[in-house]
C-alpha cells in the first residue's frame, strides 16, 4: 500500500516528473498523429487506386493488345465459380499519346494515357464516373456533348458552316441550274473527358492566404487535337475531339495523365479494330480476388494476358507507403527512446534526492523488492499519466490538423499541405485505435524499462548509508 | 518467523502491554531479550580496513531501559545499526528474544525490522511527502500487503491518532513534516516507532537535534513508556545528562565496552 501511496506522491510533489511527462506525452501524441496522417493518406491513396483500378486487370502484355474481349468475357462468364464471383467487366484500349489545344491562341502540347473505354460498362465496374464533373453524366455517363459545348463548338466552328447569305445572292434565272453541291456535313468531332489538370492551370498567386486557384484553359465543347500511333505499324494517326467533361479523381497522377475517348473510335482511329489492352473486373466481394485470379489465369491460360489483382499491379508503391511508414515509426519510437533517457537521469536524480527516504524504508521493514517497485510503479505511472495525455493531445491534433495546418500556413506565410500533389482538399486522417494502443504500450514499456535501472540502484543502496546521506 | 515474533511474552520474560516490570528476586535468573556476543564490524574501502568494533559483549533485559554513550568514533551508532539488522557484522552473534537473528535471510530480517523493532533516529527522519499520520501508519502500510491493510486500516488509523495524541500531537495530524517543530517531528518518529508495538526500541541520539525542553520531553515519554509499559529500550547518546534517567549505562571505546553502570534509583 506504502508503494502506490509514495508513488502518487512523488508524482504530486516532484516537478522533475512533469518534464518526464511532458516528454513521454510529445511522443505518443507525435506518434498518433504522424501515423493518423500516414494511415490517412494511404486508406485515400488505396482507395482512390482501388477505385480507379478495379479490383482485378486482365491486361495484355503490350499495346497490341489482344483480340475479341467479348468472347473472352464470355468465356470468362461460363466458369460458373467466376460468374458468381464477377459483378461487371469492362474491355478498355489504353495507349499513350500528345494532345494539343489553343490556350489565347497559344498551342499547348501535354503528353497524356489515352483510355478509350465503353462508359457504360467501365462506369459499371467503378471509379469512372464519379469522378466526372458534371452531375447528369454522373448519373448516365456518355461521350456526348451538353447543349453549352455543343453551342461552343458550334461557335468556334463558325467558318466551317455553310454561310446562309451565299443563298440570298440573286441567281440568272436562264442559266442552267448549277450542279448540287456534293453532300457536306460539319465534321462532328467526337466527345472525350479529360483529367482535371491537363484542363486547367493552377494560379498559386490569385487566391488569398495560400489558397490555389484553377484556371480553365478548356471549356467543354473546345478542340483538342489528339496525336498517337496506329496498330502495328506504329504509323501516327490523328484526330480532333471536343472536351464532354472533366475527371478529377484528386489523384495528381490521374488527373494530369488521363483522357478517355470512346473505344470504338480508338480501335477504328489505331486500325485495331476489336482489340483491347486490358479488362478490368469488378468483384462482388474483394475477399475472394485471390480465387478469382488464380480461376481466371487457367482460364485464360493459353492468351497473352496477366491477371493481376489491383495490389499486386500497384505492388511498389504500396510497399513504398508500407516501408515509408515502418522506418518513419522507427524513428519515431526513437523519440520516445529518447524521451526514455530523459526518464532515466532524471529517476537518477530523484533515487539520489530520495536516498534518505529509501533508508527511511528499509529500516522500518521495506524489502528490496518493495523499493524496487515504489520506482518502477513511480516510472509506470509517469508512463501512464503521459500516454494518456499525449494520446489526448495526439486525438485532438488529429482532428483539429486541418486547422492546425492553415493557422501555421498563415503564421509563416508557407503552405505546409500544397494540396495540388494530392488534389485532396484536407489532410486526409485515418486513427487506428489499434495502432493507438500499440504506441501506448511501446510507450509505458519504455518509460518501466528505463525506470529499472534507477528502481535497481534504489532498492540496492545500504540502509546505513542512506540514512547518513546529506 | 512468526514464533519469534509471536512468541508468548511468558517464555521470552517479555511483559505484556500495560503490565510494569519489578525487579526479579527470586532466584530464577531473567533471559536477556538481546543478547550480543563478540560483535566485530570493520568498514572497508578498497584495500583499507577501519576496524569499528572489535568483539563488543552486550545483554538487555526485558523492560530495561539501557544507554549506550561514547565519544564520537567509538562504534555506538554501528553497534546499535548492526543490532537493529540494518548492517552486516563481520563476526560474532545478535540473539534476539533467545535466537540468532544475524544470520538470517533478508526477508526475516526485513520482518523483525518491521514488526519487532522499533526504530528513532537523530534526524526524525519522516519522509518529507507524507503527513503525521501518514508517516505513523507507514510501518503498518509496509507490514501488510494491500489486501491486510484494507482490512485492517481503520484500526490502524485509530491506533495512530491515539499515538499521536499520546505524544501530545493529536492536534497535528494532517501536518507535513516540514509543518512541525524539531521536537513535534521527533515525537511523531517516537509514534511511528510504536505503531507496530515493537518488542525492542532502538534510538540513535534521540535528543541530539533538540533543544534541553523538547529533548527532556522526548526522554520522559521514553521513560514514561518504559516505566508504563516495559518496553525494552537501547539509547545510544553522548549527552549524559539524559544517561541519568536510564536502568544502565554501557560505555562504549575504540569498539570496546569498557564500562557499565547501573542506575537503580533511575
Amino acid at each position: 500500500m506504502y508503494k502506490v501511496l509514495l508513488c502518487l506522491r512523488y508524482l504530486q510533489t516532484r516537478w522533475l516528473a512533469m518534464i518526464c511527462i511532458v516528454s513521454v506525452m510529445l511522443g505518443v501524441a507525435t506518434l498518433i498523429v504522424v501515423n493518423s496522417v500516414m494511415n490517412g493518406f494511404s486508406t485515400k491513396l488505396r482507395d482512390r487506386l482501388h477505385g480507379l483500378l478495379s479490383d482485378i486487370v486482365i491486361e495484355a502484355y503490350d499495346y497490341d493488345g489482344f483480340l475479341d474481349p467479348k468472347a473472352k468475357m464470355a468465356r470468362i462468364m461460363a466458369d460458373p465459380y467466376l460468374a458468381k464471383n464477377i459483378e461487371s467487366m469492362a474491355p478498355t484500349l489504353e495507349i499513350f499519346a500528345m494532345l494539343q489545344y489553343a490556350y489565347h491562341d497559344v498551342p499547348f502540347t501535354r503528353s497524356i494515357r489515352l483510355i478509350g473505354i465503353d462508359p457504360k460498362s467501365r462506369a459499371e465496374v467503378g471509379g469512372f464516373s464519379e469522378f466526372l464533373t458534371q452531375p447528369d453524366r454522373k448519373a448516365k455517363p456518355s461521350f456526348d456533348l451538353s447543349p453549352d459545348a455543343k453551342a461552343r463548338q458550334a461557335k468556334n466552328h463558325v467558318m466551317d458552316r455553310k454561310p446562309t447569305y451565299f443563298q440570298e445572292l440573286p441567281t440568272d434565272p436562264a442559266a442552267p441550274p448549277p450542279p448540287e453541291p456534293p453532300p457536306s456535313k460539319p465534321h462532328e468531332p467526337h466527345g472525350l473527358i479529360i483529367g482535371h489538370a491537363i484542363a486547367h492551370f493552377r494560379d498559386r498567386t490569385a487566391g488569398s492566404e495560400g489558397q490555389v486557384k484553377d484556371i480553365r484553359a478548356l471549356e467543354p465543347g473546345d478542340d483538342v487535337i489528339i496525336t498517337t500511333v496506329s496498330g502495328q505499324k506504329l504509323s501516327p494517326v490523328v484526330d480532333r475531339f471536343a472536351v464532354a467533361d472533366y475527371f478529377r479523381s484528386e489523384m495528381s497522377e490521374y488527373d494530369s495523365m488521363y483522357v478517355f475517348v470512346p473505344i470504338d473510335h480508338l480501335q477504328k482511329l489505331r486500325t485495331m479494330e476489336d482489340r483491347v489492352t486490358s479488362i478490368l473486373v469488378r468483384l462482388k466481394n474483394f475477399d475472394e480476388a485471390p480465387g478469382v485470379v488464380a480461376r481466371l489465369k487457367t482460364v485464360l491460360k493459353n492468351e497473352p494476358v496477366e491477371v493481376q489483382t489491383w495490389e499486386q499491379k500497384q505492388g511498389a508503391l504500396l510497399a513504398a507507403i508500407r516501408v515509408e511508414k515502418g522506418i518513419l515509426n522507427i524513428l519515431l519510437f526513437m523519440i520516445i527512446g529518447v524521451a526514455g533517457f530523459g526518464i532515466l537521469a532524471i529517476f537518477t536524480m530523484i533515487v539520489a534526492e530520495k536516498t534518505r527516504d529509501i533508508g527511511i524504508l528499509k529500516a522500518l521493514g521495506a524489502s528490496r523488492f518493495g523499493v524496487m517497485q515504489i520506482f518502477l510503479g513511480y516510472g509506470l505511472l509517469l508512463g501512464l499519466v503521459g500516454c494518456l495525455l499525449g494520446t489526448a493531445m495526439g486525438l485532438a491534433i488529429t482532428h483539429n490538423i486541418n486547422e492546425i495546418e492553415s493557422f501555421i500556413g498563415g503564421l509563416t506565410g508557407q503552405e505546409l499541405f500544397p494540396r495540388d500533389i494530392y488534389y485532396f482538399d484536407k489532410i486526409p486522417t485515418d486513427v487506428h485505435p489499434m495502432g493507438v494502443l500499440f504506441v501506448n504500450i511501446g510507450a509505458v514499456l519504455i518509460a518501466v524499462a528505463f525506470s529499472l535501472l534507477p528502481a535497481f540502484r534504489a532498492a540496492s543502496l545500504n540502509p546505513v548509508r542512506a540514512l547518513r546521506y546529506e | 518467523m512468526n514464533d519469534l515474533v509471536d512468541v508468548p511474552a511468558a517464555t521470552t520474560g517479555q511483559p505484556l502491554v500495560g503490565e510494569s516490570v519489578q525487579p526479579d528476586t527470586t532466584s530464577v535468573p531473567i533471559k536477556p531479550v538481546l543478547r550480543v556476543n563478540g560483535l566485530k564490524k570493520a568498514y572497508r574501502k578498497h584495500t583499507l580496513s577501519v576496524p569499528v568494533l572489535h568483539g563488543v559483549n552486550l545483554n538487555v533485559d526485558p523492560g530495561e531501559f539501557v544507554s549506550i554513550v561514547g565519544q564520537s568514533g567509538s562504534g555506538k551508532s554501528t553497534l546499535l545499526h548492526l543490532i537493529g539488522l540494518l548492517d552486516a557484522n563481520d563476526s560474532g552473534s545478535i540473539e534476539f528474544e533467545g535466537r540468532r537473528i544475524d544470520n538470517l535471510p533478508t526477508s526475516q530480517r526485513d520482518k523483525i525490522r518491521n514488526e519487532a523493532f522499533g526504530f528513532v533516529f537523530q534526524f526524525y527522519h519522516l519522509l518529507p511527502e507524507l503527513t503525521a499520520l501518514e508517516n505513523v501508519l507507514l510501518p503498518l502500510m509496509i507490514g501488510k500487503g494491500p489486501f491486510g491493510w484494507l482490512v485492517s486500516r481503520g484500526r490502524a488509523v485509530t491506533r495512530a491518532k491515539e499515538l499521536l495524541e499520546r505524544v501530545g500531537l493529536g492536534h497535528r495530524i494532517d501536518h507535513k513534516p516540514r509543518e512541525l517543530s524539531g521536537g513535534e517531528m521527533q515525537r511523531t518518529a517516537l509514534a511511528r516507532a510504536l505503531i507496530t508495538k515493537p518488542r525492542l526500541l532502538l534510538a540513535d541520539e534521540p535528543t541530539g537535534n533538540l533543544d534541553d525542553e523538547s529533548g527532556a520531553d522526548v526522554i520522559r515519554l521514553l521513560r514514561t513508556l518504559n516505566r508504563e509499559e516495559g518496553l525494552t529500550i537501547l539509547m545510544v547518546t553522548h549527552n549524559l545528562e539524559i544517561t541519568k534517567d536510564t536502568d544502565r549505562l554501557v560505555r562504549l571505546s575504540k569498539g570496546l565496552v569498557v564500562d557499565e553502570e547501573l542506575h537503580p534509583a533511575a
